[in-house]
């Protein structure tokens, strides 16, 4: 074996060693850009998750939800008016929203019926109002503004008064859309119903319940009702697709209930 | 075929951006959408109420800059999985609920379920384009093709 190589053996081999440092070094640089990234990466989750947490804090700050709030003295149960008898032997329970077409619809074909029920002494009625239609009225939160319209007729003018109320506003109930009653409109209505102007108009304006009325929405929430009218015979909701099936059913539970 | 990934991106990044906007004024009715699916303990409820459209709109961003597209594009799956899930749950259960997909939630709904099978149709179709970008992560016009060095030799997009 010839110790000596030949030229064309060593270009071969230098090449070789050449290509080899080449890629060493490729490699080298492979790793530290992916290094660079996994840092760049984490340090953009980072942004993001501090973004996403400043987001979650200012939301949740904004979510009024839970603050304690006194509710319109006369006021049952916390969130319910009651019409008729409290010891009444059967209760219904009417969960609504004042901007709700087919609440309207509702109060419109039931009036009747549950009138004379409540009159025969046998049914109260319990109207628990709830706000989540606000975004149905042109930014002006009719719902709320409505539904704190009743806790103040309630608070200043009594029981009888804000029945009178409630009655008042589905009997005269804006379009869902538009831009609902105004304010002024609303204390109208509250002095026609027996309410005090002097006392009644401030709380209508100032929205003195309006803490009241985010609980009760919420506490309507929490027991499941997701859509209005959720109508209950002693604490059975009603099974419906058409107004006219609701009240229909109405009638057949509580003639079950006062049979049994 | 690599606008493909583009394409998904200003999709489902755009739909992300939007629904996320619509929930953001109202953070108690999106606590009450969330509730109204009765999936979620109440413990959880209004923590997952108050995120869900920050968490929305920073995956759409992400989506629709192209940043971090493959992580962004697994926690869209994800959620979009979630949805789908809560909605056909909400319709086997026979609740009748909003979808609260963009805002709202818990509204007067006499046709929610004939709204369902809609629903479940477009989160799963935006699930795949999801899936598409966790597949093929490397889009042109992205601009992780900025902030990150390729790894790799050659044309960053043509190959991942």
């Amino acid at each position: 074996m010839s110790k000596k190589k030949s030229n064309a053996t060593r270009r071969a081999e230098t090449l070789a060693t050449r290509e080899k440092a080449a890629a060493v070094r490729r490699e080298q640089e492979r790793a530290e850009r992916r290094r660079r990234n996994v840092v760049v990466g984490i340090a953009v989750f980072v942004v993001l998750l501090l973004v996403g947490g400043i987001g979650y804090a200012v939301q949740s700050s904004r979510d009024a939800t839970g603050e304690t709030a006194a509710p319109p003295s006369g006021i049952t149960d916390e969130y319910a008016l009651v019409r008729g008898d409290a010891g009444a032997q059967v209760t219904v329970t009417v969960y609504e929203d004042f901007m709700c077409p087919y609440c309207g619809q509702f109060e419109a074909a039931s009036r009747d019926t549950l009138d004379s029920l409540v009159d025969s002494g046998d049914v109260k009625v319990e109207y628990r109002v709830i706000s989540f239609l606000d975004r149905a009225s042109n930014g002006t939160d009719y719902s709320t503004r409505a539904m704190n319209a009743l806790g103040a007729v309630l608070d200043t003018a009594g029981t009888d008064a804000a029945l009178a109320f409630h009655d008042k506003l589905y009997e005269h109930q804006p379009a869902e859309g538009s831009d609902g009653l105004s304010d002024d409109q609303l204390v109208k209505y509250a002095v026609e119903s027996g309410a005090a102007e002097a006392t009644v108009r401030a709380p209508i304006e100032d929205r003195a319940f309006e803490g009241w009325v985010v609980n009760a929405t919420d506490a309507a929430n929490k027991d499941g009702v997701s859509s209005t009218p959720t109508v209950q015979v002693d604490g059975t909701t009603l099974e419906y697709t058409t107004t006219d099936e609701l009240v229909t059913e109405l009638q057949k539970a509580v003639e079950a209930a006062q049979a049994g | 075929m690599r606008w493909v990934g583009v394409l998904a991106r200003l999709v489902v990044g755009g739909v992300w951006i939007v629904a996320g906007a619509l929930k953001l004024p109202d953070p108690t009715e999106s606590v009450r959408a969330v509730r109204n699916y009765q999936l979620l303990p109440e413990a959880v409820v209004p923590f997952v109420g108050h995120s869900l459209p920050v968490l929305e709109i920073l995956v759409g961003l992400c989506l629709l800059l192209g940043l971090l597209t493959r992580p962004a594009a697994v926690v869209s799956a994800v959620l979009m999985g979630a949805f789908v899930v809560g909605i056909a749950s909400a319709w086997a259960r026979g609740l009748s609920i909003e979808c609260g997909c963009f805002g709202g939630g818990g509204g007067p709904v006499e046709n929610a379920t004939a709204a369902y099978p809609w629903e479940i149709a477009r989160d799963a179709a935006l699930m795949l384009a999801s899936l598409y970008l966790v597949w093929r992560p490397g889009t042109p016009a992205a601009l992780d093709n900025i902030v990150f060095a390729p790894t790799y030799d050659g044309d960053p997009v043509s190959d991942s």
